[in-house]
């Protein structure tokens, strides 16, 4: 569904991602994992438009999505949950969740819609009314997962779910994403930066690091951890980061 | 009491044109942090547009002859399309540019349209009369009240209920609050972000209209620069009001033409030529008190 | 702040003003060859374009240092001029026409140079004045609020009749503003924009604009800062104001409002708002371009035919030219850097890496 080949972002000088490669099968979950600063969010970004690989190819169902703006590659069944909760904190919780329904074409399932998100977070049903600004962390949370589903999309970027929340509602968030996939179909690219809830859901894991894929693999696989942490925290750090200085000059 | 009442009429309709002026350059300004030093030069086409061009000292009315309901639609659209091409030519390709930037980039666009008006119809102003009917006061007792405010106060208020209904009962007014307010976010979500920031200029392109027909049948004159003061006013009001804010625009822009009008009744003779100097000594003090402006809209945001 | 190497001191302080110095022989060169070979017209250009240079390295000073863009500084030019008018004028007219002036000014005539230092003194009081009120406000507030003196001071020159003549302009002010006079202070300025930039100041300001927070909780006084900038900035501006007076020799308040800064201030952004080299190339090129359209506008024969633009193409053009490269160069011909020192380890490196 999405193969990313070989993308290089830059912010100024700073270079974020230096050659990352991964592919999303439809259906399945991926997880991205790494410390801060690796690009992880970087990467999700790339995928949706909001920044543009200065090299590389990212592709979905094989169209190159080069220069394509975020709208329409929204537009394409693409969402993407950015970090940091971006609510429409001027907006009620309710104009928040239809702002992402205008483009759909079925406007005549929206209420349905909404109806079915509104049961699967009571919380925000209780809010309909009330400027998103002035929800608890974790409400706006719901309301941005609930908001990006309410879209209708077939890949679904999510930048860490569970930051900042608590863990009974980690746990909530995550069965809801489930649940969506297994109706929908849905298919879910997720950061993450810690992996030991990750590695329970996920079907293959991705680690980055300084821009670089560190480690790929079946979550099965790595399921100890082993390997997963080697990679995270870059043991082997001097081999690995001067090769990585070789790629640089050439 | 009556001069005082008449002086508060006085303030109501100049407040009004303040205030229309001020939401055309908040909109814009929320959307696409864009202070359009140009919003006053699209006030003086919406004037020009009526009269043929030429060097005369006398405008000759041409559009400005026809009915009004063909009349305003046909300066309203001209005036749109100015908006647009200005979008289409100056701004979009400066998306990504950071607020200062298109402030400069703003007031290229007024120099080019000023200096166009110039070189079409001459740098002198002109005399135009425009519904000299509006020019019967009403009667309320003492107070005698002229047409042209009332309707002014009501085209005021006409026009900022609907733009309320566009914004809080539609689709286009629900996704372009969203994206005034996180405008990649509003991407993310299918939203076609230079539809929006191009219905903003239509939008105050038809905010433009209104002011430069109701000023132009106050003063009954044309200048190529006589809609710079009034955008000035009205960036003045946005910034009191709260930038962002629209109600902060429309409480800035009457508390301005409120301002504006009490100097000019209470100043002392000799210091009343002084009065735009008070005001804008006024401005300074209220940046200084609420940097952030009256009605600041970002505040229970960034409290999360 | 500048990378430690192992030349003797004199190599290191020629590299730390290399690009002042490279920028003042530039100005010479062009004014040299301009009053050799120039026409009488040729002079008055060069030394209006001298006079802006001025205030444009002046309103560099601060929008460049401490990164709020101003609207204000062109109030700082007319406060300038009319000081020096004042000073310089036949204190007969004045005693007819300015009976609001203070004596010291209204019975005496002062000479050029006084009259310019008291330019760059009032107008440095007027920005400590209002700079200690409105240095607090940064970004757009900050921009309205410069943009608001810019209003009060053209609202009050253009109607104070006692002291400014109003609308009925100042006249005779002795026109001694030739090229190489202007010239002589826009070094001056120059040198005071450059040792303002490199000194603790500039670069404390520097660091600040690039993130306010940071510096203020490592205990820079920004505002302080910020206030330094503006007067300095404020006396530079004050200065071409007078110089202008003396070049004109004829005083309106409203030549010192919308279009003068937007010139200047187009120039400024044309050439680069982060390098001094950016002020001085933003001068030359607008100068150049408004020259050549101005040329045309008068018309150029050209074969058998004359080629003409209508009336205002030259304002049109530089608008166009200045959106033109705001889009396609957002940060300025100059990009914000200065003229790079041409000889040593790091010129040599780059050369060689072009070479390969
Ligand atoms: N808008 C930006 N401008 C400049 N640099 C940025 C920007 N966004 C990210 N960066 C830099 O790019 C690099 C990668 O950032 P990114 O946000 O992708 O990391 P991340 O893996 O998501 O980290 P985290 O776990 O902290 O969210 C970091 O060095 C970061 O500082
Ligand atoms: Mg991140």
């Amino acid at each position: 569904m999405l193969a990313i080949d070989d993308i290089h972002v830059s912010y100024g000088r700073l270079r974020a991602l230096k050659g990352i490669s991964l592919t999303v099968a439809k259906g399945e979950i991926v997880c991205l994992i790494g410390p801060n600063g690796a690009g992880k969010s970087t990467t999700l970004a790339a995928v949706a438009g909001g920044v543009a690989a200065t090299k590389g190819h990212i592709r979905l169902e094989g169209k190159d999505l080069a220069g394509t703006r975020p709208e329409a590659i929204a537009r394409m069944g693409v969402s993407l949950v950015p970090e940091g909760r971006h609510v429409f904190g001027t907006l009620s919780v309710a104009e928040n969740l239809r702002v992402g329904t205008y483009m759909r074409a079925d406007r005549g399932a929206v209420a349905a819609d909404i109806e079915r998100v509104l049961a699967m977070f009571p919380r925000l049903r209780e809010r309909i009314a009330s400027p998103a600004g002035r929800l608890s962390g974790g409400e706006q949370q719901m309301l941005v997962i609930a908001r990006a589903l309410l879209t209708k999309p077939r890949l679904l970027l999510v930048d860490e779910p569970s930051l900042g929340l608590a863990p009974k509602i980690v746990d909530q968030v995550y069965e809801i994403l489930l649940e969506a996939r297994k109706q929908e179909g849905l298919t879910l690219l997720i950061n993450e930066q810690s992996s030991h809830r990750i590695l329970k859901h996920a079907d293959r894991i991705y680690v980055i690091r300084n821009g670089h894929i560190q480690l790929a693999g079946a979550a099965a696989d790595l399921a100890d951890g082993e390997a997963i942490k080697r990679a995270y925290f870059g043991f082997g750090e001097a081999a690995s980061s001067d090769a990585n200085e070789e790629e640089d000059a050439a | 009491m009556i001069g005082f009442l008449q002086n508060l009429a006085d303030a109501l309709s100049l407040g009004s044109l303040y205030a229309l002026a001020a939401l055309g350059v908040g909109l814009l300004f929320g959307i696409l942090r864009l202070v359009n030093f140009a919003h006053g030069d699209f006030i003086s086409i919406g004037a020009y547009a009526l009269i043929v061009p030429s060097f005369e000292v006398t405008a000759q009315l041409f559009i400005g002859t026809w009915n009004w309901s063909l009349m305003i639609p046909a300066v309203t659209l001209i005036v749109v399309i100015v908006a647009l091409i200005s979008d289409a030519l100056v701004f979009r390709p400066l998306r990504r540019a950071n607020a200062p930037t298109l402030m400069i980039a703003s007031f290229a666009v007024s120099y080019v349209i000023q200096n166009g008006i110039l070189m079409v119809y001459g740098a002198r102003p002109k005399a135009a009369n425009l519904w000299s009917g509006l020019d019967a006061p009403i009667l309320l007792g003492d107070l005698r009240i002229p047409l042209l405010q009332v309707v002014t106060i009501g085209v005021t208020l006409a026009l900022m209920a609907l733009l309320t209904l566009f914004l809080k009962r539609t689709p286009y007014g629900v996704m372009m609050r969203a994206a005034a307010e996180d405008f990649r976010m509003a991407q993310y979500l299918g939203v076609r972000g230079n539809f929006v920031i191009g219905l903003a200029f239509a939008i105050s392109g038809i905010l433009a209209t209104a002011v430069s027909l109701l000023y132009l049948s106050q003063t009954g004159t044309l200048g190529p620069t006589m809609g710079v003061p009034l955008a000035l006013f009205a960036f003045v009001a946005t910034v009191i009001g709260g930038m962002g804010s629209l109600l902060g625009a429309v409480v800035g822009g009457f508390l301005v033409g409120f301002i504006v009008i009490m100097l000019q009744a209470y100043l002392p003779e000799d210091l009343r030529v002084f009065r735009d100097a008070f005001a804008f000594t006024f401005v300074i003090l209220i940046l200084l008190f609420r940097p952030s402006g009256i009605v600041p809209t970002r505040a229970f945001i960034e409290r999360v | 702040m500048a990378p430690v190497s192992k030349s003797t001191p004199h190599a290191s302080m020629l590299r730390r003003y290399w690009p002042l110095a490279a920028l003042c022989a530039i100005l010479t060169v062009l004014v040299g060859v301009g009053s050799l070979i120039g026409s009488d017209q040729l002079q008055v250009t060069l030394t209006e374009m001298l006079i802006r240079l001025i205030v444009v390295v002046g309103i560099y000073t601060f929008i460049g240092n401490a990164g709020i863009l101003s609207f204000g500084h062109i109030g700082f030019m007319c406060v300038g001029a009319y000081a020096a008018a004042w000073a310089t004028v036949d204190p007969t007219w004045k005693q007819m026409m300015l009976t609001g002036l203070p004596d010291f000014l209204q019975q005496n005539q002062y000479g050029f140079l006084p009259a310019v230092a008291g330019a760059a003194v009032l107008a440095g009081l007027v920005a400590l004045v209002i700079g200690a009120a409105i240095m607090r406000l940064s970004g757009i507030a900050g921009s309205i609020a410069t943009f608001a003196l810019l209003a009060i001071v053209n609202s009050v020159y253009s109607n104070w009749e006692s002291v400014t003549a109003a609308t009925s302009s100042i006249i005779g002010v002795p026109a001694v503003v030739g090229p190489w006079v202007a010239w002589m202070f826009a070094i001056g300025a120059l040198v005071l924009a450059y040792v303002f930039q490199v000194s603790r100041f500039g670069l404390m300001l520097r660091a600040s604009r690039d993130d306010e927070v940071a510096a203020k909780s490592s205990g820079v006084n920004v505002v302080r800062m910020r206030l330094i900038a503006f007067v300095v900035s404020a006396m530079i501006v004050g200065v071409a104001g007078a110089l202008y007076a003396h070049f004109l020799g004829i005083l309106t308040a409203d030549t010192f409002y919308l279009s003068m800064t937007f010139v200047t201030l187009a120039m400024l952004v044309v050439g680069g708002v982060g390098s001094l080299f950016g002020a001085v190339a933003g001068v030359i090129v607008v100068t150049v371009i408004v020259e050549v359209l101005r040329h045309i506008e008068a018309g150029v024969p050209l074969g058998g035919i004359t080629i003409q633009i209508p009336q205002g193409s030259q304002e049109i053009g530089l608008g166009i030219a200045m959106a033109l490269i705001l889009i396609f160069r957002p940060a300025g011909l100059t990009r914000g850097n200065e003229i790079a020192f041409p000889f040593g380890r790091a010129a040599r490196r780059k050369r060689k890496a072009a070479a390969s």
